[in-house]
Order: structure tokens, then sequence, then C-alpha cells
């Protein structure tokens, strides 16, 4: 980026003055997302009103030859939408809900519609849009788009990928592409598919398709609580194993249940429970009381103590509503948080949590685990103080073994948060270079010039000529480094 | 995988030895439908067909990890003895290969309910036009790791590469599976109103599938338009479902069997592959556009002996198979009456294609992902239509 006073005018020119950041004091609150462990201070941000001036700005970033960082809500956990020394280009302010089709089950919308807003939107429809990352109040449909979102009602109706049908993008080049369409027909490659979960690597949506789905007929929703972690790590696997395909299957342990139920968010979870697994089964109400008697069946001689059952939708908010504060509860306990995003086979479930145990001990870190079960998804959470190097070296310790122990028992390093930066040091552990060069191929197609998020999700010695980019520092990323501070 | 294992991948060797002479291949499953695509100029067939068998299989985590040239019908044998399947149906044999379905993104009926070729694979292996074995995705269910070379390998058409090996989301099979048939009404309006009242009853059928009288003649059912519809899951689930579409009238009990019957009328087996083959068509809009295009499409073709029509009536597809032979002067209003819709072509006569159907990969994009995995252009050349 050779002439930024320049860039920054004509910037200004399309979007306004009040739309184009420059002084570090404004740049300040972009410095981070919601991985704050990493502190990247972008030269310039823009954030367009509208398509056309969307358009504008990419074609100007294009013609200076400046890269860029796109970016939503940035409630990332992966540091995927930092800018460092380069221009943040926030989405946000599109947030059209462009057209609903009831019939045909399809929504258009703009990026930066938020997730609980769409679904707002379409509830009195009688619809939902599946995909419910626990972040759904803030999160950007864009961000979900580019990180292929999941969340708790993902294990039965699938991850953002099944939903969405077409994508407009905004190449690095200015070039406006459709990927997908609307029928959900592809004829020739799925770019569609491609661009899903390429975080702002491939370009910027500017708007996709949607597919929604019907409200399901009944809901219940069941808390079954448990004196052994293990017991629960079993009955999670049986519930599967069983058949049924619960909407939603979700742990939680004794240090995670400690501290929501002593927050705001007290949801009733049995204080003294070892673990307990949130339930709820969807579906025509004759059927979904018949997986109701059958999961509680499975829990009770897998070792539960109780399953309770939500008698209403009071109830059924309350149970959930500790789960999905889990995360905001946990603050409470240190001034810091981070939290790891590893998957594993769901029958390993049992045993890779011992090892987390004893990784922790180790280390003497406290781990609150909170996480998709039903997925094998874990979510890993470690309150601790930043500010004490000697207790942070340990916690950055057992978080790298954490994630080693997951790869090892044939996982993967993110189910749903990206790789970002703070992946970016984990990948090679499961992808080869040969795996990693062909990603670099897939990238460069859309983004020769890597200009679009440089730097992120495949370290740069992947790919072979791809040296001389301003993203330096991903490169020199030290695995673990992730740490919210 | 080490150097060593990687030199000896039998996949790899073929497209190196391939490459190294600059030799197109023609790659080849278990060969029941190489003539879809367009023509391929190839010296050499690779075949996959030996390269089989399950690499890893853990029923208690509804996953399996196969060769490419492991056949529909064994992964539904393997499956099937743990209570499992994968719910993929391709129209065609189920002695075709997983590696094929992937590679030309097939599906079936059960689409409705359990999506496409590409929502059910949750890794992949393949090697590039130069040799490179690469892997997308993984063996577990939920993975966000890296750029997306799963959809990107399923539907290419063995372009990009010659798929190896997959992993895929398995389900466990339905407690109590029940097949109902229901009555077409006549006129799009009707026809209209009684696909919306199925879709907007509180069932969640597997499939919902509309077939003509000549299909629904040659799959052992009274020779008229009927809607078939699949349903599964736990006892009171599925009784619960079949009372409220019999609700809507004209509904009965078919046997599960129609659906295999369904599969194997476009069964060709190889060696009739010297024979000519129909023509398949494949015509995609909203699904509220199904009851006009049924009609449309039925006024086109409704004449011709032979000619056979289905629609999955939920995902907005109708599909039309025509006769041998069938002239170009036919096929022509068809897409024109389809206007608007999204046309694939699964089987056409390779002079029919410049004519009916542009290439699928002329943007720039695709374009340059064909350029970028197969720099030699030598894996299928020709098959999604020329690279400039
Ligand atoms: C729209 C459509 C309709 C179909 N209808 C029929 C039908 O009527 N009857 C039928 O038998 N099959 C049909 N198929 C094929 C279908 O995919 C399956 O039946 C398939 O499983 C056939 O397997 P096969 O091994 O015999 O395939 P093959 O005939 O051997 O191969 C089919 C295609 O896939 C490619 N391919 C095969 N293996 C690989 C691989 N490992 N990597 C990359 N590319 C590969 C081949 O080059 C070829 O183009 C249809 C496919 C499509 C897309
Ligand atoms: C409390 C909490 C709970 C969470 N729970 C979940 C959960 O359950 N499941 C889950 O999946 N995630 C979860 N997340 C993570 C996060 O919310 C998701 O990754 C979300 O999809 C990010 O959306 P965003 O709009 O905030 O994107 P940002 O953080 O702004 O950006 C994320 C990535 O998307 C790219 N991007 C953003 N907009 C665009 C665009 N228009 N075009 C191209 N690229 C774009 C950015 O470059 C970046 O790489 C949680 C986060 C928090 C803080």
């Amino acid at each position: 980026m050779t002439d930024n006073t320049a860039l920054a005018e004509q910037l200004e020119q399309i979007v306004g003055e009040r739309f184009l950041l420059r002084r570090k004091s404004d740049l300040l609150v972009y410095n981070s997302d919601g991985l704050p462990g990493y502190r990247r201070m972008p030269r310039l941000a823009v954030f367009p009103g509208n398509r056309d001036e969307a358009i504008r700005v990419v074609r100007t970033l294009a013609e200076h030859g400046a890269p860029y960082v796109p970016r939503g809500a940035g409630t990332g956990l992966s540091g995927g939408a930092l800018a460092d020394d380069i221009v943040l280009l926030g989405m946000h302010r599109l947030k059209r809900v462009i057209s609903i089709d009831r019939e045909n089950l399809r929504a258009v919308v703009e990026p930066g519609v938020v997730n609980l807003t769409l679904n707002r939107t379409v509830a009195p429809l009688g619809l939902i849009y599946a995909p419910d990352p626990s972040s759904e109040a803030a999160c950007t449909i864009g961000g979900n788009v580019a990180e292929n979102a999941g969340g708790p009602h993902c294990l039965k109706y699938g991850v953002t990928l099944n939903h969405i049908l077409s994508i407009t993008a905004i190449l690095p080049d200015g070039e406006i592409v459709t990927l997908g369409n609307p029928e959900g027909e592809t004829a020739g490659y799925d770019l569609r598919g491609a661009f899903i979960g390429s975080e702002g690597c491939f370009g910027v949506a500017l708007d996709v398709t949607a597919r929604l789905t019907r409200k399901p007929a009944a809901i219940r929703t069941m808390l079954a609580d448990f004196t052994s972690v293990d017991d629960a790590a079993r009955v999670a696997s049986a519930i599967i194993a069983s058949g049924i395909v619960p909407a939603a299957l979700e742990f939680m342990d004794a240090p995670t249940i400690q501290v929501v139920e002593s927050s705001v968010y007290a949801a009733g979870y049995p204080a003294d429970a070892a673990a307990v697994l949130l339930i709820e089964v969807d579906g025509i109400a004759e059927g979904v009381d018949a997986d109701r008697d059958t999961v509680r069946e499975i829990c009770l001689s897998g070792g539960a103590r109780t399953v309770k059952v939500a008698q209403n939708d009071a109830e059924r908010t309350r149970l959930w509503q500790g789960r999905k504060k889990a995360f905001g509860a946990m603050g409470r306990m240190a001034p810091h948080l981070v939290v790891q995003d590893a998957v594993i086979p769901r029958t390993r479930l049992a045993e890779v949590l011992a090892k987390i145990r004893e990784i922790a001990e180790a280390n003497r870190v406290v781990v609150c685990n909170v996480f998709h079960a039903g997925d094998g998804n874990l979510h890993p959470n470690i309150p601790y103080n930043a500010d004490n190097p000697e207790e942070a070296g340990r916690v950055h310790r057992a978080m790298g073994e954490i994630m080693r122990a997951c790869v090892a028992a044939g996982g993967s390093i993110t189910g749903e948060h990206g790789v970002g930066l703070d992946k970016i040091g984990y990948i090679e552990l499961i992808f080869s270079p040969d795996s990693l060069g062909a990603m670099c191929r897939l990238r460069e197609v859309f983004d020769p010039q890597r200009r679009s998020n440089p730097g992120k999700v495949v370290p740069i010695h992947s790919c072979q000529e791809w040296r001389a980019t301003p993203a330096r520092r991903a490169s020199e990323h030290v695995p673990g480094a992730g740490v919210a501070s | 995988m080490t150097a060593a294992a990687a030199a000896s991948h039998p996949v790899r060797d073929m497209v190196m030895d391939a490459a190294g002479s600059g030799t197109p291949l023609r790659i080849a499953g278990r060969s029941h439908w190489m003539d879809a695509g367009r023509p391929v100029a190839a010296s050499r067939i690779a075949s996959l067909a030996a390269h089989s068998g399950v690499v890893d299989y853990v029923p208690g985590d509804l996953t399996i990890t196969v060769r490419s040239g492991t056949t529909l019908r064994e992964i539904e044998q393997i499956t099937g003895a743990e209570g499992q399947w994968l719910p993929l149906d391709p129209h065609g044999s189920a002695d075709g290969t997983i590696g094929a379905t992937i590679a030309t993104g097939s599906f079936g009926p059960l689409a409705h309910g359990f999506g496409r070729a590409r929502d059910l694979m949750l890794g992949v292996e393949f090697v590039t036009g130069d040799g490179k074995i690469v892997r997308g995705g993984g063996r577990v269910v939920k993975n966000v790791a890296g750029f997306d070379l799963v959809r990107l390998a399923t539907g290419s058409w063995g372009t990009l590469g010659v798929i190896s090996e997959a992993t895929l989301r398995l389900y466990s099979l339905p407690a109590r599976p029940a097949t109902l048939s229901l009555s077409v009404p006549d006129g799009a309006n009707a026809l209209a109103q009684r696909i919306t009242s199925i879709l907007s009853t509180p069932a969640t059928p597997f499939a919902v599938e509309m077939v003509d009288a000549e299909l629904a003649g040659r799959i052992g059912l009274p020779r008229r338009p009927q809607i078939l519809i699949e349903l599964g899951g736990n006892h009171a689930a599925v009784e619960a479902q079949r009372h409220a579409l019999s609700q809507l009238g004209g509904a009965h009990d078919v046997g599960p069997e129609v659906w295999k019957q369904f599969r194997d009328i476009e069964d060709v087996p190889p060696s009739a592959n010297g024979s000519r083959p129909p023509v398949v068509l494949r015509i995609s809009a909203l699904p509220t556009r199904i009851a006009e295009l049924w009609m449309s499409t039925h006024n086109a073709i409704g004449h011709m002996d032979g000619a056979m029509m289905h629609a999955s009536a939920g995902l907005g597809i109708v599909r039309c198979i025509l006769p041998a032979g069938t002239p170009l002067e036919t096929i022509q209003p068809l897409t024109s009456a389809a206007a608007g819709a999204t046309i694939v072509f699964e089987r056409l006569p390779s002079h029919m294609w410049p004519t009916l159907s542009p290439s699928v990969i002329a943007d720039r994009l695709s374009q340059g992902m064909s350029r970028s995995f197969d720099p030699h252009n030598i894996l299928n050349a020709g098959i999604m239509g020329p690279v400039h």
C-alpha cells in the first residue's frame, strides 16, 4: 500500500467522513475481535453503507493494490477479522433483509444482518434460520458464512454450509460474481461451497440467499444430571448411537455449572452435579414424546440422577439460558478467558475429557468444559489472569496440550470458530504440505494477489511463492498464544 | 502420510505416470455411466474399480471412510450390518462406486430429507493432475479447518483430481420405514395445492417424489401419476405422519421395493455401454414452480413412447428420461418450456452438447480451478466443457 493519503481520501469520498477512520484513537476499537488476546492495529477502517458503496470501496482498494480484511460484528474467536496495518473493511452497515420468500423457504439478506435479527424477522411466519451460534445476538450472516458457523442446533439441522444456496461476492479485484444459485443447483464446480468457510480470504460476501426451515411442530427439552463426567460422556455417545438425532445435545461440567449457577444467568442446574447434558428433541409431537422417553431411559440407565423435562416455554428458555450465557458467566471467575475449539470422534469423549482433566491438573489450571457433545465439538475454557506471566505460560501450555490430545484422538483443530490467526500454527498437525498447497491454489484462484485477509488460515510457507504479503507476523505466530487478555 | 507411503499410493502412481508422458486419462469407477458429461478424449482408462474397501468404520461415530472404488451396495451391506445407512441414492445402479457418485455430485429422492452428496461428505482425499495427494475435511462430523476442498471436489467430475478416498456421514436405519403413494390431481393448480399441503403437514418425510404414469408402470405400480412418500423414525412418529398424510386423501401404502425398482430403471450395465443411452435432463427451479414445470414438461414429452419423468417436489427438480434417439427438435422446446430454470444435462448424445449446453466451466473462476488443479489437462479433459 503505497499512497495511504490518496487511498484514504478516495475511500472517504465514497463513504463520507464519518465512515472512514484513520486516527489511531478511532481505530483502537477495531484492534481485536472476540478473542482479545491478539491486538492488531488497522491502518484505516472503512464502513460502506450500501451495496454500491461496498463495490466502489473494493474497487478502489484494488486500484491501489491495497490489502484489506472484511469484518462483520467482530465476534470471531480465532482472530480472523484483524487487520495488521492494512485496511479494515467493515460490512455491518449492510443490514437489509432484502426479501423473504415464505413458500420457497428462502431469504435474501445483506451480510451485515445479525443472525438473531433474521430469526426474529422470519419467526412470525413460522420459520427459522437454523444455524444458531451462541453469539447469535451479535454476529452477522456475512461472518457466519465466512466462518461456516455452527451452533447447538446444528447437530440435527446442519451448519451454515447446509443452509446457504447462493452468495453474491465482490472478488478482491472488484469483479462481482454469483456463486451457486437460489434453486440450490450447481452445474459446474461448487464455488458456493468453496467460499463458505473461506474466512474472508476469497473476497467479500455482498448478499446471500439462505434456506429457511419450518419451525418444528413440537420440542422437548431435557436436563439430565450426573455425578460422574464419564457417565455423562458415555450417555452422550449412547444417545447418538441409539439412532435418535437430537436437535441439540450439549454438555456442561461442574466448574461450568457452578459458575453459571452463581451468576445472574442461574438456570436451576443442580450445583453439586459433576456434569449435565442439555438435550432437545423435536419433530412431530407423537414422535418426540417417544424420543423423549427413550432419551430419558438411556440417561437413567447410564447413571443420571434425574432427568428434568421442561414443561413449558419459560422452563425451556431457562434451561437454555445457562448454556447460552455460560461463556459470559465465566467472565466472573478471572479477568481473562481463553477458549479452545477442537473436535473429536464422539466415541472418544470420555477418554479425551479424562485426558483434559489430567492436562489441567498437571498445569494447575481450571478448565470449564461446555460444548456440543453430539458433534464431539469441545470448548475447553480456561479463566485466568493474563497479567501473571507465570500463570499465562501454564495456560498456553495446557491449551496446546489439549489441542494435541484431540488431534491424536482423530480430531480436528476447529469445529466452528475457524483458523484465523489463532489456529494457524496448529493446521500443520492435521494437513500435509500438499493439502495446504492445494488450499493455497484454491485461494489464489479467487485472490491471486492474496490481498483479502492476508496471512490467515494457511501459513505463508505452505504457499511456495506466497511471501511478500504484509502479514509477516501471522507466520511468526506461536500456537497457543490465542489468549484472551 | 509419509513420503514412502505417498510414493506407493496406487492412484498417485497412475496419475504421475500419465502426467509424465502427457497422457490424458479417462477416469472410471465401475463404468456404468461413462457417457455422462461431454465426450472425453483420452488414450488411457484410469480404473478405480480395484481401489476399494473400508479404511475405517467406527459405528459409534456414525462415520465411515472408504476407498473410492467401493460400491454403494458394499457400503449398504457393511453399514446395514450395524443398523446404519448412507442415505444417498443416485439414480442408476447400486453397483456404482462412491467415487463416481461424489465426482458427479449424484443424488436421488432421499436428498429431500438428507441433502445431496455434498451435505453427506465429511472428508475427501484426491490426487491432483500433477500427482499431489491432497485431503480436505476430516473424519469428524464437524470441522472448519482450512479451505473447503471437500465441496470443491464434489461434483467436479474428476477434472480437479481423481478421488481416492472419502469419509461420509451415516445415519441409523429408521426403526420403522413406510412408503406411501398419494394420488396426483389433474391440472397445475390442483397439483400445486396438493404438493403444498403435503409439504405443510407436520410430517418430515425422507423423500417426496412425483412419478408420471409411464414411470409408475415401470416400477410395478398402477399406471397413473402419483406421489411417493418415504417416512421413517420411531413407531409413533411414522404412524402420526401417515395419519396426517392420509387426511389429504388418496393415500395408500406401497412396499419399499418401489425405490429399488425406481433406481434400477436407469441401471445400464457396463457391457451395454455400446448401446445408445437415453437422454436425461434435470430441470431445477424454485419449489413453487414445480407444478407448472411438471405440466409444461408433460405437455412437451407426454406423447413420446417410452419417455418418463419424475420430480423431487420439495427440491424443485423435474427429471426427464427420454428414449435414445430423441431428436434435438424435441429437446429444444423442452428446454424453452423450462425457461428461467437451471437445466443440467445428465446424458446427452455427443453431437448435441455444443447446441444445448455451453460449457459449465466457462467462467474465470472455474477455468482457474481447472488449470490450477490439473495443469497438464489430463483428467477427464473436456467432460465439463473446454478449458481455454
Ligand atoms: C445426473 C446423473 C445421473 C446418473 N444416472 C445414472 C444412471 O442412470 N445409471 C447409472 O448407472 N449411473 C448413473 N449415474 C452415475 C452415478 O453417479 C452412479 O450410478 C455412480 O455410482 C455410477 O458409478 P460407476 O462407478 O459405475 O461410475 P462410472 O461410470 O465409472 O463413472 C461415472 C463418472 O464419474 C467419474 N469418476 C468415477 N470414479 C471417479 C473417481 N474416483 N474420481 C473422479 N472421477 C470419477 C468418471 O470419470 C465418470 O465420468 C448418474 C450420475 C449423474 C451425475
Ligand atoms: C460468546 C460467543 C459465542 C460464540 N458461539 C459460537 C457458536 O456457537 N458457533 C460458532 O460457529 N461461532 C461462535 N462464536 C464465534 C463467532 O460469533 C462466529 O465465528 C461468527 O460467525 C462471526 O461473525 P461476525 O459477524 O462477528 O464476524 P467477524 O468476527 O467480524 O469476522 C469473522 C471472519 O469472517 C470474515 N468476514 C466477516 N464478514 C465478511 C463478509 N461480509 N465477507 C467475507 N468475509 C467476512 C472476517 O474476515 C473474519 O475472517 C461465538 C463468539 C462469541 C463471542
